[in-house]
């Protein structure tokens, strides 16, 4: 008989070996792990938990999800502690096997009849909250909301509703809507199936292709609301961001205003005019900028359809209204002029928004990045080599092999596209 | 030095060779003389397998020895995997010519067939005890074995449905199935109510029943299916669009996929068009559509004179300031429709409609008025 760490280890028997200063880490693991979840729980900077609502809906689910919560922990603990108190009273001390018996038909009935009643206890406002996520009646102002890899498109348009939409708005990555108003979100999607989540205003709804489904968002106070994708979409899933920015009924009338207002071309001469026709030669093709117009005055249109998989790309018209792009995954802002907005009260949020990014607070470090190599900087199936499956269209933007001087120009140009 | 076994193979190889020389020399046919050599190979490679064994004689002195021949042994039983390996292998070669799926169900049933027979042969040769053999060898296949065969069986039966299905007529169908529906249910009432019904006599009956399935699956799949019409979305083309121009088809483009994912309904009544759009409160008079998105529409008439719609999306142009230069009009149009009937287009706007000197609408043609403004932002 040989002793190998704690413990005695028969001689002819596979040899396990535990290392007696192992014995305590191995129980602690779990502990930890345990504790790191509790933890986590805890975190203050949490945009996307889904237990604090910040809207009517969000707040449907959160009241439903709580008090089945705490069945189900008085549940956990009643088992627990009956395994417990089994395990424990009926512990192997050599004693002989009690007589076996086998039903117990008022016992087996009570045990399901309590659980039947617990769900339909739960069910019955599972259902009724279920329909009231689904009502469609009182919207008061709908946005159509179109995922493709890897982004979001919102159109609203025209309606007397949202305070009045004249004409249709399109833009991307951040999905602006009216403070204390149901807005009803029409979801599709162009590709694969993508998932629209923003927890602080609702649950969770699927973008199928060919599909429109409805979601409802309202939010109780102007401000960021963060959300990402959660149906695995590809590549860059996990970079398919979306932030609803929620803004009172004067700043969302200014910010309609601005999003319809004509185009303006860039000064003569100037770098931003260079930027316009580097703009027209590189990035036309599949972005469009409305009313933007070629030389002969002819307006610029682009066929994103002849060049993307998804059939689109985003309009850039008011680039520099957002406060993200690349589909929200990068800051259009320094860090500074970033918390400037997000970290605003309510009631400093709109101004702070509608602001817009000025050449002092661009974050031009990753736009150049993204301009100089944008598969480089977020993952896209964009290999020109690589795309037989797509029949040469690109999934994701390309690497378009910009010089330094257009990528400056093509900044000085988007600056002004507020 | 030589057993007798070995007398015999040597003998057998030097007669081979001989026979192999001769054809060779005197026929000089390649085949014959490939098949003869081949022979030849073998039993010269039997004949030294046989020296090595040496005839498998085990001496009467050594008693060890005797319990652990061959001969001291049970003969194993009979097995079925021979027998499949050969249809496996009939089955792979009639593929290479047949086609693919063939040759793959070959390879399957080879493969499934090289497992099984190892697993037995292994499992024959696990202890001296035949019961604990054949133990051994369920309780390491019947776990792969009953959930394969369930699915092969049930995949069978639902094939074979689905075969009986489409060569029936749409309520033969019905009525069939309804029938053998009702005696499954008068069996299993029966099998209820008479517990002493013997296990052999019910599964005869579900074999019975199974075979009958299955027969009837395999005769209706050579029969072929009934035929079917098929209801296609009509595209645009030039004078087919017009008012009346076609005849009605109450049944085109029904897709289930079509009508539970719909867009918008655009509804004809009184003359004019209105919008029905998922989300939106109240009849529309304009209908926001996405772009390089299909979008499908459903066209309903509620006019008593059959009408189609049609979707206007302007021109497309091609080779545009070229000697080549085209104007194709992206146009596109519903069958026509009786009252209360419905029909349904797929549209796929490729431009915003602020890209077109024309307007993108819908419209119901030979019906002044009835036009509805598509945007496309």
């Amino acid at each position: 008989m040989t002793t190998v760490g704690s413990v005695i280890q028969k001689s002819g028997d596979p040899m396990i070996s535990v290392p007696s200063g192992n014995r305590f880490g191995r129980r602690a693991a779990p502990l930890v792990v345990l504790a790191a979840t509790f933890i986590a729980g805890c975190a203050k900077d949490a945009p996307q938990d889904t237990w604090q609502p910040k809207g009517t809906n969000a707040r449907k689910i959160d009241d439903l999800q709580r008090w089945p919560f705490g069945i189900a922990g008085i549940v956990l603990l009643i088992v627990v502690a009956a395994v417990g108190f089994a395990v424990w009273k009926f512990r192997d001390r050599g004693q002989e096997m009690p007589a076996q018996s086998h039903g117990k038909p008022a016992l087996e009935i009570v045990l399901t009849v309590i659980p039947a009643l617990i769900l339909v206890g739960i069910g019955i406002p599972t259902l009724s909250t279920i329909m009231d996520l689904a009502k469609t009646s009182d919207t008061e102002c709908v946005v159509n909301v179109t995922g493709q890899q890897w982004w979001w498109e919102y159109d609203i348009p025209a309606q007397d509703g949202c305070g009045g939409i004249p004409e249709p708005i399109i833009t991307s990555g951040d999905l602006v809507i009216p403070s204390g108003m149901n807005v009803l979100l029409r979801i599709s999607s162009r590709d694969v199936i993508h998932s629209y989540w923003i927890p602080a205003l609702n649950g969770k709804r699927d973008a199928v292709p060919g599909r429109v489904q409805t979601l409802r968002l309202q939010a109780d106070q102007p401000g960021i609301y963060p959300g990402q994708c959660t149906e695995f979409c590809g590549l860059s899933h996990a970079n398919m961001k979306m932030q609803a920015i929620a803004l009172n009924k004067a700043d969302y009338a200014t910010w309609v205003a601005n999003q319809l207002a004509a185009y303006e071309a860039p000064a003569k001469d100037s770098a931003a005019a260079v930027g316009e026709a580097a703009f027209i030669s590189s990035c036309s093709r599949c972005h469009q900028v409305n009313g933007l117009a070629n030389t002969d005055g002819s307006l610029v249109i682009s066929r994103p359809d002849l060049n993307i998989y998804s059939g689109a790309a985003p309009n850039l018209t008011h680039l520099m209204s957002r406060v993200t792009f690349a589909g929200a995954n990068f800051d259009l802002m320094t860090a500074g002029c970033r918390s400037a907005i997000y970290d605003a009260t309510p009631d400093a949020f709109g101004a702070a928004y509608l602001a817009g990014v000025s050449p002092e607070c661009l974050n031009v470090v990753e736009l150049r990045q993204w301009l100089r190599n944008a598969p480089a900087k977020k993952p896209m199936f964009a290999d020109p080599t690589n795309l037989e499956s797509t029949g040469g269209l690109y999934r994701g933007m390309p690497n378009l092999n910009l010089t330094e001087d257009q990528i400056d120009q093509i900044i000085a140009y988007l600056l002004e596209r507020k | 030095m030589f057993t007798t076994g070995s007398k015999l193979l040597v003998g057998a190889s030097l007669l081979s060779l001989i026979g192999t020389l001769v054809y060779a020399m005197t026929q000089g046919g390649p085949l014959g003389t490939l098949g003869l050599t081949s022979a030849t190979a073998a039993l010269m490679l039997l004949t030294g397998i046989n020296f090595w064994v040496r005839d498998s004689n085990v001496s009467s002195m050594d008693t060890p020895g005797i319990g652990r021949s061959a001969a001291a042994h049970a003969a194993p039983p009979n097995s079925i995997w021979p027998m499949v390996g050969a249809l496996g292998a009939a089955i792979f070669a009639i593929g290479l010519v047949v086609g693919k799926a063939i040759t793959w169900l070959g390879l399957i049933v080879l493969l499934a067939t090289m497992f099984e027979w190892m697993v037995q042969a292994w499992s024959e040769r696990a202890s001296a005890d035949p019961v604990y053999n054949d133990s051994i060898r369920k309780r390491l296949l019947h776990p792969i074995e009953f959930p394969v065969l369930a699915a092969v069986g049930l995949g069978l039966i639902i094939f074979s449905f689905s075969r009986i299905v489409l060569y029936l007529p749409t309520s033969g169908g019905t009525i069939a199935f309804g029938g053998l529906a009702l005696i499954v249910l008068l069996f299993g009432t029966l099998l209820a109510m008479k517990r002493s019904v013997g296990r052999a006599l019910v599964t005869a009956l579900c074999a019975v029943g199974a075979v009958g399935v299955i027969g009837s699956g395999v005769a209706s799949a050579v029969a072929g299916s009934r035929p079917m019409t098929k209801h296609e979305i009509a595209t645009y083309e030039e004078g087919t669009c017009g008012e009346g121009e076609s005849e009605a088809d109450d049944s085109a483009s029904q897709a289930l996929a079509a009508k539970s994912n719909l867009t918008a309904t655009i509804v004809l009544q009184n003359g004019k068009l209105h919008a029905d759009v998922i989300g939106v409160n109240g009849p529309q008079n304009v209908v926001t559509l996405p772009r390089s998105n299909p979008s499908h529409i459903q066209f309903k008439n509620l006019d008593s004179e059959p009408h189609r719609l049609l979707v206007d999306l302007g021109v497309e142009v091609k080779d545009a300031g070229t000697a080549t230069e085209s104007k194709i009009p992206l146009k596109l149009c519903s069958q026509n429709v009786r009252r209360d009937g419905v029909q349904f287009l797929s549209v796929n706007p490729p431009r915003p409609s602020f890209a077109s000197e024309t307007p993108y609408t819908f419209s119901v043609p030979g019906v002044e008025g009835a036009s509805l403004e598509i945007v496309v932002p």
